[in-house]
């Protein structure tokens, strides 16, 4: 559907204005919320992700992509809502306890909403509680944990060794950060690592069972 | 060549020359949990006497990071853990109480361009001078009888941009608004070289400015190469002018994945980078050769060996960094950030023992 993918290239460039414009039309054209989402937004922004992954762009055009995104579902929220869509998985994410930083679990959360993940964003300074409360409460299909320090490295491992503990059925956690590797997310027991944003989208496709 | 032969200020100078020392020159920097810890396993006093141990070379004469507003600290909420207030850049901030680490920024005055130019622009030009120029020329008197290597420190626009409109107002505005952030680089920049201006008044000659400013992170630069070129690297390149037309040398400290953008280091002026994070895949083993003649290296120990306290390990990582780094006569020994509180103090001091038997010409 040509509209379809003007919207994707639309997202896929950032163009605010001509995503919002795109949507109106198709939605006037009476095309299922659902579709705009799935054909339209996401595509664009998977876009995004492989082009970031290949240094062929940087955070700048990738959240200028994501504000597109972003506003084009403030139109189609209300409706998927009244229609009882919800996405099909739902993220939490949260930096560590002992950590404030909070640019890398933002670009992250950006671009799982952008993948059509549900994202709760738990924020800075999470404790192992407060992760494992949130957990259950929004039956979360993955939890993301970001640190920033090499210093808040050991709050991430505590971290993940609580919630495998708790044997959480089928929920994975995924970790990342400036100064985590793949090692240590071995080492400590995590489902899985990503080393940007873009990667991040992919490894939580394969966590959660969804081809990436 | 008998080590300890010549001061600090000769070996670093010489290393901008490429010309022979007795041995690299020497710095280091560390997270105050780690000074903590060494203190309780017997560092006597706090990290200038690590820096003694490990005979540093560099004397920090003073700070530059000019904010429009100097005396502002408004504490708006607090607990047992963190404190939140409005800092001098108008930002709402919320730090650890007693605990180092990165700021939260929860918000930002200063939060549009229409904002800037009424209020923060001016403010910033108006501020009063915010380095004391007598006590720098006081450090600068105490480095020259210890020997060492004098510099002027102060930041740059990446974060100058970072701290007065955020991370995504000023990445968004690269791309929306490249002007304004031009203007904020731009207007940050002659606050900075002024304010050096007037330490230089009191008579001093400093050896070289060293620039701050992290603009990559582990995966790449943040703004894409070309981006940088038009946007802020005039900037850089003013600050380099000014420090070359003032006899100094230029040193850029950035974190993070700048593999991109070394040519337009070398380009802007800089002359030696500092601290080349290995943990964002940077390593000079690959670009000494490359671009050593031009850039001197400066660090790149890798801070996650260090934390495995594996002397083994670490000694193969100094070893051959420092063959690579010392192949140029460019390189100077420096951690690739800060060492963290994992690293004994029989480990730091097992560190400082393969500097001395690797690091000698």
């Amino acid at each position: 559907m040509p509209l379809l993918n003007d919207l994707t290239a639309a997202v896929a460039a950032g163009k605010r204005t001509d995503t919002v414009r795109l949507t109106q039309e198709l939605l006037a054209a009476g095309t299922p919320p659902q579709t705009i989402v799935e054909s339209g937004l996401v595509p664009g922004m998977a876009i995004v992700g492989e082009q970031f992954k290949k240094n062929e762009i940087f955070v700048p055009e990738m959240l200028v992509a994501a504000r597109a995104m972003k506003e084009a579902l403030k139109l189609l929220e209300p409706l998927l809502a009244s229609a009882g869509i919800k996405p099909k998985y739902t993220a939490l994410i949260g930096t560590v306890q002992g950590d404030l930083h909070d640019i890398g679990k933002n670009l992250i959360s950006m671009m799982w909403r952008g993948a059509n993940f549900a994202v709760v964003d738990l924020g800075t300074n999470v404790s192992p509680d407060k992760y494992l409360a949130a957990a259950k409460e929004h039956k979360a299909n993955l939890i993301g944990l970001s640190a920033l320090l090499t210093t808040t490295m050991p709050a991430m491992k505590e971290t993940v060794k609580m919630l495998k503990a708790a044997g959480l059925p089928g929920v994975k956690i995924m970790i990342g950060g400036a100064p985590i590797t793949q090692a240590f997310a071995d080492d400590i027991g995590a489902d899985g690592y990503a080393a940007d944003a873009g990667t991040a989208v992919d490894v939580a496709k394969k966590l959660v069972g969804e081809a990436a | 060549m008998k080590a300890t032969s010549m001061t600090g200020c000769e070996r670093v100078n010489r290393m901008f020359a490429r010309q022979d020392q007795d041995r690299i020159p020497r710095c280091d920097t560390y997270w105050p949990e780690t000074i903590t810890r060494w203190q309780r396993e017997g560092l006597l006093w706090d990290h200038e006497d690590a820096l003694l141990f490990l005979e540093s070379d560099f004397q920090a004469l003073c700070w530059s990071w000019p904010a429009p507003f100097p005396q502002q600290r408004e504490i708006i909420t607090q607990d047992a853990e963190t404190e939140t207030y409005r800092d001098a850049w108008g930002g709402i901030v919320r730090y650890w109480k007693g605990r180092s680490g990165t700021p939260e920024h929860v918000g930002f005055g200063c939060d549009s361009r229409a904002v800037w130019e009424k209020t923060y622009r001016p403010a910033m030009l108006a501020a009063p001078l915010q380095v004391n120029p007598q006590l720098t020329a006081l450090r600068y008197h105490k480095g020259r009888q210890l020997g060492r290597w004098t510099h002027l420190s102060g930041v740059e626009g990446f974060e100058a941009l970072r701290k007065q409109i955020g991370d995504e107002a000023f990445l968004i505005a690269m791309v929306d608004d490249p002007e304004w952030v031009r203007d904020i680089v731009r207007v940050h920049t002659d606050v900075v070289l002024r304010t050096f201006e007037a330490v230089l008044a009191e008579g001093i000659q400093p050896d070289g400015l060293w620039i701050y400013g992290d603009m990559a992170y582990n995966h790449a630069t943040i703004c894409s190469p070309a981006m940088y070129r038009e946007l802020v690297w005039p900037e850089h390149k003013r600050m380099a002018d000014w420090a070359h037309a003032h006899g100094m040398h230029v040193i850029y400290h950035t974190d993070g994945r700048v593999s991109s953008v070394l040519d337009l280091y070398i380009a802007a002026g800089f002359e030696c980078l500092q601290p080349i994070e290995a943990k964002a895949g940077m390593d000079i083993r690959t670009f000494a050769p490359t671009h050593g003649d031009r850039l001197a290296m400066f660090g790149n120990i890798d801070v996650m060996k260090m934390a495995t306290n594996n002397l083994d390990v670490l000694e193969e990582e100094i070893r051959t960094k420092f063959a690579a780094g010392m192949a140029t006569r460019g390189y100077a020994y420096h951690s690739d950030h800060s060492v963290p509180p994992q690293v004994s103090w029989d480990t730091y001091r097992a560190i400082i023992g393969f500097v001395e038997r690797y690091g000698n010409y």
